[in-house]
């Protein structure tokens, strides 16, 4: 039997057996790269890097196609404006008085007839595809692979209040929980006939729109089915209480944690002193 | 000498926020240390109410208007925090899945300790102790969501004994689960009381259990106690049973036919091993033997021809399956949970692509069928209707699936009202599926799987959480169905309920069609039930063992053996 959400059953590694708090460190840093860096090499290399992390943290590699499936819409369409739109910026950052056109669409085209697609544009559009991706990951990286009452330990470790560390976690938890809903309402629509490869855009978009009703009936059901097993299981948002696992940094959680911060502040002197991951640094010539 | 009481009631009255009616009307009772409550009703009788008032869940969580007291280890259910509670009442609810929150089986027990602030060396010693009380020693790693669904409910029974409560409750422990997890469950509730002590209170409408296990019976009708008495002097009253909607066990029911008919003047067995030692003080019977149903002749509506299956993680749920079901069948569905019957129905339905074989659905290849086509002609309700409504009114749920459809609005209109009107739902066109009650909105969710005018009609365990009268209405309207011509599926555990229903039964266990026969040889076959962890209902069971040969499967079958009634 599969958990649900089965994207949160990575195999035991040693990445996954750090201590949260040390994760989270890595991937405080991995962020700040991926939000520093423009030059689309770096954020490819960032965003691969990343990938290749998750798989080798026991994240599935259906949950990484899953993920790409989701996505590919919007980071197409991030290629697309950026492409097409985004050029007082991009002039700005390459310092150039005009963009290179890729193509231009058609006059004849309605609505977008001979708008330009700049070279340019496209490569900044690739950059943050890669911010978006490499961001996008370093959540399940981080949180799948940790079990989650180690999660609110370490939170509670670094000071964080136990309601606050709590209500994460169980936000997590529940989070799979909602998505196993959404896929069962979304199988019932399809046994009355609505599979959605067999529609328009507008008609999904009103399908899609129907599932709302029973997830949110589904979801108030669940989330008042958890309210009385926590209430009956002496669950007060106290800060007192005992834990069965503690969470011990460990030498190796001192060590990843130390690299993190000297990663970090690597990443933010290189590209404020010396202007590494600048956009006008990468593919261009 | 009497045991103290661990919960006492005294007086209780309680309305939820949005209810008219008292939930709960004037009710008083005491558990006493070590005892076993049984607590039986109707759907809507206040069970789970009661269940809920007994750790102050009811009112504090839920609201509305309260009266009398629910006294716990002399603290008041309404004045305490409800986590107060926690140490002296476990609660064990009938869904085993949504109860469970951590991510690990040692961890979902830690948690209530974690909570009382107990040592850690003690939590280890008391989650240690608690999985073994429960035979899942060696599982604390699984994550809860990776064990079965018997397993899941005795680790919710774990989480409330490592509480070391004096009480447990549980509202409908094995309603979700298929016989041999029930009998597992069953079987540890008694171990536990009889090696601790521990109090149990179990609302069910399993009477079977019931009899079997508890010490004292309480009987709810809309929210009063109406009865109290020991399971014998409950279940012998065949007539409170009758006017409070709560089936009798089996054996009770298969002899108060006989007495009803002159021919057995003792005390009503209520338990297996009662009835089966009353049998002696029987005249000799003969062997029900009634003609089996023709078979369904018309052409296979559903077929798998050597379809197999495996999930993405390796696990093979569907082996070379072979099975054919005729138009104009009506066929149960069996196996324990895990035995490849949702997958099956997945086929069936084009949810799921075979790795080997080949689906039909009315002799053409599914595979070449797209969805809204294979929605005309197989019809699907599922358990829980809430995950099939979408709509703001009865009517507009009722058409949502004709929109798909090539037909005219005068068409789509007549469809719908024709099927509004045979589930009587007429006058409630225009309310909002959402504010009808539970059994209203199973029937819109028919009515909107009907109008599409589907030649199959499958029904995923139906009279989940139903009481008999409410699952009788429903397999009736089933029934209706297939007299009308339609081919009827059924998947259910309540094998009891099919009898009169189902004209043949398929057994599925680990994948492979076990058997393929009309419903009373499956019934009768004791060996093929046995071996996949099924149950025969009580009145099967006592006529194999009153007479050789016997196919009665009812109670009224049983006593046709002796009456010199029958076919």
């Amino acid at each position: 039997m599969m958990r649900p959400g089965a994207a949160a059953a990575p195999r035991p590694t040693a990445f996954s057996r750090l201590d949260f708090r040390a994760k989270l460190a890595a991937v405080l840093a991995a962020s700040l790269a991926a939000v520093l860096w423009d030059d689309p090499g770096m954020g490819a290399l960032l965003a691969l890097a990343t990938i290749g992390a998750c798989l080798a943290a026991g994240i599935g590699a259906r949950y990484l196609a899953l993920v790409g499936r989701v996505m590919a819409p919007f980071l197409l369409l991030l290629v697309l404006t950026h492409g097409f739109f985004n050029v007082q910026l991009v002039l700005r950052l390459t310092g150039r008085a005009a963009l290179t056109p890729l193509f231009t669409v058609p006059p004849s085209w309605p609505l977008a007839g001979s708008m330009v697609f700049s070279r340019e544009g496209f490569l900044y559009g690739i950059s943050v595809v890669c911010k978006s991706v490499t961001l996008l990951l370093l959540v399940p990286l981080c949180v799948l692979t940790t079990d989650p009452n180690n999660i609110v330990v370490g939170l509670v470790r670094m000071k964080v209040p136990y309601k606050f560390a709590f209500a994460f976690s169980s936000t997590l938890r529940f989070f799979p929980l909602l998505l196993e809903e959404i896929g069962l309402v979304i199988e019932a629509q399809r046994l009355r006939g609505f599979a959605v490869e067999e529609m328009g855009v507008a008609e999904r978009v009103r399908t899609y729109a129907k599932v709302a009703i029973p997830v949110t009936l589904g979801a108030m059901f669940k989330a008042q089915q958890i309210e009385i097993v926590l209430q009956a299981r002496g669950f007060s948002g106290s800060a007192r209480r005992t834990y069965l696992h503690d969470s011990e940094l460990g030498l190796s959680g001192r060590l990843v944690v130390a690299a993190s911060v000297a990663a970090a502040a690597l990443v933010v002197i290189l590209r404020l002193e010396a202007h590494i991951g600048a956009f006008r640094a990468g593919l261009l010539p | 000498m009497e045991t103290p009481p661990v919960v006492s009631v005294e007086a209780l009255s309680y309305f939820y926020p949005s209810g008219a009616r008292a939930a709960l009307l004037n009710v008083g009772l005491q558990v006493r240390a070590g005892e076993i409550l049984g607590v039986l009703g109707a759907n809507g009788s206040g069970k789970s109410t009661l269940c809920l008032a007994m750790n102050g869940i009811v009112p504090q969580l839920y609201g509305g208007r309260f009266f009398g007291s629910a006294t716990v280890a002399d603290l008041d259910t309404a004045d305490q925090p409800i986590h107060a509670f926690a140490r002296h009442v476990g609660i064990v609810l009938q869904d085993p899945g949504s109860q469970l929150i951590a991510a690990s089986a040692e961890n979902e027990v830690a948690f209530a300790l974690e909570n009382a602030c107990v040592p850690r060396g003690e939590i280890r010693r008391r989650v240690a102790e608690a999985l073994v009380a429960v035979d899942l020693a060696g599982l604390g790693n699984r994550h809860p969501h990776e064990l079965s669904g018997g397993q899941q409910q005795r680790l919710a029974l774990a989480v409330a004994l490592a509480q070391q409560p004096a009480l447990i409750v549980l509202d409908e422990p094995t309603a979700q689960l298929d016989p041999r997890a029930a009998r597992e469950v069953i079987a540890l509730i008694k171990r536990i009381n009889r090696e601790r002590g521990t109090a149990f209170v179990i609302a069910s409408h399993a009477s079977e259990e019931i009899a079997d296990t508890a010490h004292r019976v309480v009987v709810l009708s809309r929210g009063r106690v109406c009865a109290s008495g020991t399971p014998e002097a409950i279940f012998r009253d065949t007539a409170l049973l009758a006017r409070e909607r709560v089936r009798p066990p089996g054996v009770t029911a298969s002899f108060e036919r006989l007495r009803s008919r002159g021919l057995f003047h003792g005390a009503l067995p209520v338990r297996m091993d009662e009835a089966l030692g009353a049998l002696g003080a029987l005249p000799p019977c003969r062997p029900f033997l009634p003609g089996d149903p023709a078979p369904a002749a018309g052409r296979p509506a559903l077929a798998l021809r050597g379809v197999s299956h495996a999930y993405p993680d390796g696990t093979r749920s569907l082996r070379e399956v072979d099975l054919e079901i005729h138009s104009g069948d009506y066929v149960v569905l069996l196996g324990q949970n895990g035995s490849g019957k949702s997958t099956l129905l997945k086929h069936f339905l084009g949810l799921l692509r075979p790795a080997q074989g080949t689906v039909e659905v009315a002799g053409k290849p599914l595979s070449g069928q797209s969805m809204s086509a294979v929605a005309r002609r197989i019809g699907y309700v599922g358990q829980n209707p809430d995950r099939q409504i979408f709509n703001a009114t009865v009517e507009a749920e009722v058409a949502f699936g004709l929109g798909r459809l090539a037909l005219s609005r005068t068409e789509r209109q007549a469809r719908t009202d024709a099927a509004l009107a045979s589930l009587g739902l007429s006058d409630l066109r225009g309310a909002h599926p959402l504010a009808l009650s539970k059994g209203e909105r199973a029937r819109v969710v028919v009515a909107a799987v009907l109008a599409m005018e589907p030649e199959v009609l499958i029904f995923d365990e139906p009279t989940h959480g139903q009481d008999d009268a409410g699952a009788r209405a429903i397999l009736e309207l089933t029934a209706a169905l297939n007299r009308q011509g339609r081919t009827v599926i059924v998947a259910t555990h309540q094998l009891h309920l099919m009898p009169g229903y189902a004209r043949r039964a398929v057994v599925l266990a680990q994948g492979r069609v076990v058997a393929s026969a009309p419903l009373r040889e499956v019934y009768h076959d004791l060996a093929l039930l046995g071996s996949t962890h099924l149950e025969p209902p009580q009145a099967a069971a006592l006529a194999a063992a009153a007479c050789r040969g016997s196919r009665a499967v009812t109670p009224e079958e049983f006593a046709d053996g002796y009456a010199g009634g029958g076919p």
